[in-house]
């Protein structure tokens, strides 16, 4: 059964180097995304008003909008309180807004999402459905942001998919090679077993046994070694960049997906030796 | 026990290592095969193992067609089988006792029924004090007896054996013998394929010639002055 050791790290070393990038995909993208739905609670729709209706024709307006499934909330914001966080928001400043009147700004209704809504796709919608209900003057939202960050998401989890769909393919036939290449030192040995009547699964099984495992350990050692790159490295860098966008705690990976990172390893060795016995075994040239 | 319908095996197109054989062996026959270099000795056996397939007819063991057999039948097919080869064939990392007892381990043995066969026929094979060796430890001769203790392990229905003599010392060579024998006259049939005329000659059986791929001459024991008594 024994293995050259150096094959066996090679072949532990590629899986381990395959998972351990996708690892860090995954991490950046499940800490992104944290992000869009952070955001996206914040993100309202504003909706000023031309002419402020009277208050049970406001409360009904209020509800009717509220009926929208997309939506999560609606509030209402008079020119007097959008003056006062106008007044607020410019703090030191607040002196150049003095002499003037309320009536310089709006009154609107600020329409939040529902949590399961946020997308670029949805507001863009509730915006034309708004739009075509003349009692609202304007409308404003975050256009643009959301699209630019979806699409960075989507251009990270394609290029960490491609590149992690490569490398785990390089580690599928890295895995495969040095099985075949133990195979073929131990060829008269397998054959001499389906001599005397071995089952192809008797004889495949050690090696497919061996195989899973250097696929484990290989998962095992990537998950030790994102851990450690996100513990050093990661935690800093992504940090300090996602705190700007107020968010402050960056994830590890959660333990579902340290467990399918564990499991693809062992699927890895698995396939690579299945693929590398496939060849050996036959029952014809002896 | 084992019958061969106008068996033709050519590996290579229009180039027959077997052509049209018809052959019948009777159970607990003693056989041997014998004919110059390249007449198809080992391809008739190879074909009785499912080491290879025959081009046209059709092969029975015991009855059963092999001919079309896959290779999830071929494992049980084999173990109702001993095969000698004159390599040997024996597992180098494992110990005498390993390899005598892999083919009983295959088949789901329970250990100690195992351990007891396995002491058993080595002890029959004069292996015993060898238990644990390695095959590589061992001379030419011991380890021809290993693999003999392996056919024999099973008591196989067939005992298949191409040239188990070959690269042995004529003692050695009668060693083999006796237990091939021993096996023959417990019930087991025996097919050998052999150029040791000395020996056909010192123990007379059924002698069947191949010349380029055909039966030339299938004779029964000429009882004379060497005859074994059968
Ligand atoms: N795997 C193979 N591929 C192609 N040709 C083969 C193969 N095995 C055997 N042959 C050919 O088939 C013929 C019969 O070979 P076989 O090995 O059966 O002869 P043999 O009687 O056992 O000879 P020997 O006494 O030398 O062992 C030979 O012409 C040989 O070249
Ligand atoms: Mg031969």
């Amino acid at each position: 059964m024994r293995q050259s050791p150096v094959l066996s790290l090679a072949a532990v070393g590629t899986v381990a180097v395959a998972l351990a990038l996708l690892a860090f995909f995954a991490i950046a993208v499940l800490n992104v995304q944290q992000l869009t739905a952070s955001w996206g609670e914040n993100l309202a729709i504003v909706a000023y008003l031309d002419e402020v209706p009277e208050e049970a024709k406001l409360k009904r307006w209020v509800k009717e909008i509220e009926a929208y499934p997309e939506v999560g909330s609606v509030t209402f914001v008079s020119r007097a309180q959008a003056f006062e966080r106008f007044r607020k928001r410019l703090g030191d400043d607040a002196d150049l807004v003095e002499g003037l009147g309320v009536e310089v700004l709006p009154a609107s209704l600020e329409i939040s999402l529902a949590e399961d809504h946020l997308s670029e796709v949805t507001v863009t919608g509730l915006v034309e459905r708004l739009r075509r209900d003349s009692r609202f003057d304007d409308l404003q939202y975050g256009q643009g942001w959301l699209e630019k960050l979806e699409a960075f998401l989507l251009l990270l989890r394609i290029s960490g998919s491609a590149l992690g769909g490569f490398l785990v393919f390089a580690a599928l036939v890295i895995v495969s090679n040095t099985i075949k290449l133990t195979l073929y030192a131990r060829q008269d040995e397998l054959e001499a077993m389906a001599m005397v009547g071995g089952t192809s699964l008797f004889i495949k099984l050690p090696y497919l046994i061996e195989g899973t495992l250097q696929g484990v350990i290989g998962g095992l050692t990537a998950l030790g070694l994102s851990f450690l790159v996100f513990e050093l490295i990661l935690q800093e860098s992504l940090g300090s960049l996602l705190l700007i966008t107020g968010i402050d705690t960056i994830h590890f990976l959660p333990s579902t997906w340290q467990l399918f990172l564990i499991a693809c390893g062992g699927l890895i060795g698995l396939l690579g030796s299945l693929f590398a016995l496939r060849k050996f075994v036959r029952y014809g040239s002896a | 026990m084992v019958q061969f319908f106008n068996v033709s095996k050519a590996y290579q197109r229009d180039l027959n290592a077997l052509s049209d054989i018809n052959l019948k062996v009777a159970k607990g026959e003693f056989v041997y095969l014998t004919g110059p270099s390249g007449a198809g000795k080992s391809t008739l056996l190879k074909l009785l193992y499912c080491a290879e397939r025959p081009t046209r007819g059709q092969i029975l063991v015991n009855g059963r067609n092999i001919t079309r057999f896959g290779s999830s039948r071929i494992p049980l097919l084999r173990r109702n089988l001993g095969i000698v080869f004159q390599d040997f064939k024996l597992l180098t990392r494992r110990t005498v006792y390993e390899n005598v007892s892999f083919p009983l381990e295959v088949q789901g043995r329970k250990r100690f029924e195992i351990s007891k066969k396995v002491y058993q026929t080595l002890k029959n094979v004069g292996l015993e004090h060898r238990l644990n060796h390695y095959p590589l430890q061992l001379s030419g001769g011991e380890q021809q007896r290993v693999a003999v203790a392996r056919a024999l392990v099973v008591d196989p229905l067939v005992l298949l054996a191409d040239e188990p003599t070959g690269n042995l010392d004529p003692e050695v060579t009668l060693d083999i013998m006796e237990l091939f024998k021993g096996a023959n006259a417990r019930g087991t049939t025996i097919l050998m394929a052999t150029h040791d005329r000395g020996l056909i000659h010192q123990f007379p059986r059924r002698v069947i010639t191949l010349e380029a791929g055909q039966i030339a001459t299938d004779d029964l024991p000429l009882v004379d002055g060497f005859a074994d008594s059968m």
